[in-house]
């Protein structure tokens, strides 16, 4: 009982404290927002006249749809229904169902109850993981998809990569930024 | 008037005392190599007349079968609810209770975004909130199914639901795209639910069959992978194509999504309307006293007659609907048939 007191009182310290270190994050300057990650095809047409930007109706709506949730004055259950509550959703699903899973495992193999809660804690460490590499964006960066495009509008090929939508205030053309990066130096261009 | 017998067919294996089944089983004509051979020649002709003509075959499938397999559904359905609930009805209460409310929330859904009460953006979250409610209820249905049965431990079908909530939660749309594609296939399970039960010598080369159906599958995604989107230039061919998911999947043809969901909707409706009926699994069709809730002596013949027949008049009703606005009608078809889907897992679950 005096074991599982002090652990318990450990555990919440160890939370209070990671409260505390939030709460002395500096308040980040206020910079544009990404209202929506979409995919962007850069080709050429020898023929055209004009620029054109070409978004298919799926994009448009749902970069509306992101643009009303980013409003300010937007109501209660559209913050609730915001997509972060349903990543969070998916992680209690997530947690129910190795628990549960754990359960099951336990009741049917009841000698094998060590490599159950074995099992459970693994699952529980590879779900982790898999969440951290998400939140992290892991995998190749997005620069690496547009490296390409000099030489393929010399070729008058189509170059597509990842793309994130962001409005800023003003009344200013519309600028695409394109992560390029100097072949053999470390530098951002 | 207590009798409605509208027969016209002869009585199938499950009308029959279980003696006489038994006997018709073994003077069954037809070989189970017949059976395989008329299996796969369904499989082959429909992946056939999908591939090649996606949009038509959808059209012309719709308009002919829908309403058809729905009432062969009710059918059947009728068939199998019996006279008296006994122990099972905490079952079906929970089972029409289900049906009853996930349908009216599933039909509130596009009529409350379409008279603008909320926004597209909570679509997905709507869409979750409902995928998770029906989820949750099969989990209910299937843990109180568990109990009636002895000697088996369905205690697992908890975690996989809650992995199903955690997916659906994830991506919404995506995951009822997956529904929409999984759904058709149940119609096999029943089939071989009731081969077991009416024709077991089919039963194993049913399953071979079956075996036959992803390499199917797979040889249309090979072929039709790198085809041309279809046009959707009008209305319905936008609607159908949205249905089989090109708008969710604008990377994959939309020729490849519609040939395959036209493909297993063509199965699914195969199965309803013609396999379960050949194997007796319905019940002589007319014969409204094959249904134990109309043959019991404290049954409803008049009420199973009524349905039977409103449900007649539903199907000319759509059939009229179809002929008269097409686009329209397939969209209020397809909103309502839900009740149908979710029929199908109290009634596949009494099966297993």
């Amino acid at each position: 009982m005096k074991r599982t007191f002090f652990a318990s009182a450990a555990i919440v310290a160890v939370l209070a404290s990671a409260i505390f270190a939030f709460g002395d994050i500096a308040r980040p300057k206020p910079t544009p927002k990404a209202l929506l990650y979409s995919g962007l095809t850069i080709s050429t047409d020898s023929k055209a006249s004009e620029a054109r930007l070409v978004i298919s109706q799926y994009t448009l709506k749902n970069l509306q749809d992101a643009a009303a949730r980013n409003n300010d004055n937007e109501t209660l259950s559209q913050r609730i229904m915001h997509s972060s509550s349903r990543t969070m959703m998916a992680g209690v699903f997530m947690f129910l169902a190795i628990s549960f899973a754990g359960i099951w495992f336990a009741r049917s193999h009841p000698n094998r109850k060590t490599k159950a809660i074995v099992a459970v804690v693994l699952a529980a460490v590879a779900f982790g993981i898999g969440t951290i590499m998400v939140r992290a964006n892991a995998g190749p960066p997005g620069y690496i998809r547009w490296q390409n495009l000099p030489q393929s509008l010399k070729d008058g090929k189509e170059t597509s990569g990842g793309v994130s939508i962001e409005v800023v205030p003003g009344d200013d053309n519309m600028k695409l930024i394109l992560p390029m990066r100097k072949s053999g130096g470390s530098g951002e261009e | 008037m207590d009798t409605f017998d509208l027969s016209i067919a002869p009585s199938p294996l499950v009308a029959l005392p279980h003696g006489r089944a038994a006997d018709a089983r073994r003077e069954t004509r037809v070989s189970p190599r017949i059976f395989a051979a008329t299996v796969i020649s369904a499989g082959l002709i429909s992946a056939a007349l999908a591939s090649w003509l996606p949009l038509q075959m959808s059209i012309v499938t719709v308009f002919l079968f829908a309403g058809p397999h729905n009432w062969f559904e009710a059918r059947y359905f009728l068939m199998r609810l019996p006279a008296r609930f006994g122990r099972s009805r905490n079952f079906f209460m929970l089972a029409f209770g289900g049906i009853g409310v996930l349908t009216a929330a599933y039909i509130s859904l596009p009529a409350l975004y379409y008279a603008n009460i909320w926004s597209g953006a909570n679509w997905p979250n709507a869409i979750a909130i409902w995928n998770t409610a029906m989820l949750l209820w099969i989990g209910a249905l299937v843990v109180m199914r568990g109990k009636q049965k002895a000697n088996r431990d369905w205690f697992w079908v908890l975690p996989v639901i809650f992995v199903l909530c955690s997916l659906n939660w994830a991506a919404p749309e995506l995951f009822s795209l997956a529904f929409v594609y999984v759904h058709p296939l149940i119609a096999l399970w029943f089939f071989d639910r009731h081969l077991r039960r009416t024709k077991p010598e089919w039963l194993r080369i049913y399953q071979r069959c079956l075996m036959f159906l992803p390499l199917l599958a797979a040889a249309m995604l090979w072929q039709l992978s790198r085809t041309q989107p279809l046009a959707d230039d009008n209305g319905l061919f936008w609607r159908i194509t949205q249905h089989a998911g090109a708008e969710l999947l604008p990377n994959v043809s939309s020729h490849m999504l519609v040939s395959m969901h036209v493909f297993l909707e063509m199965l699914h409706y195969g199965v309803w309307i013609f396999a379960l009926p050949l194997i007796g699994a319905s019940g002589a069709i007319w014969q409204v006293k094959s249904i134990p809730l109309a043959k019991h002596s404290r049954g409803f013949p008049k009420l199973m007659a009524a349905i039977l027949l409103c449900g007649l008049f539903a199907v000319a009703l759509l059939w009229f609907g179809f002929s008269v606005n097409y686009t329209l009608t397939r969209d209020i078809y397809f909103t309502i048939a839900m009740a149908h889907v979710l029929a199908e897992a109290p009634f596949l679950l009494r099966m297993i």
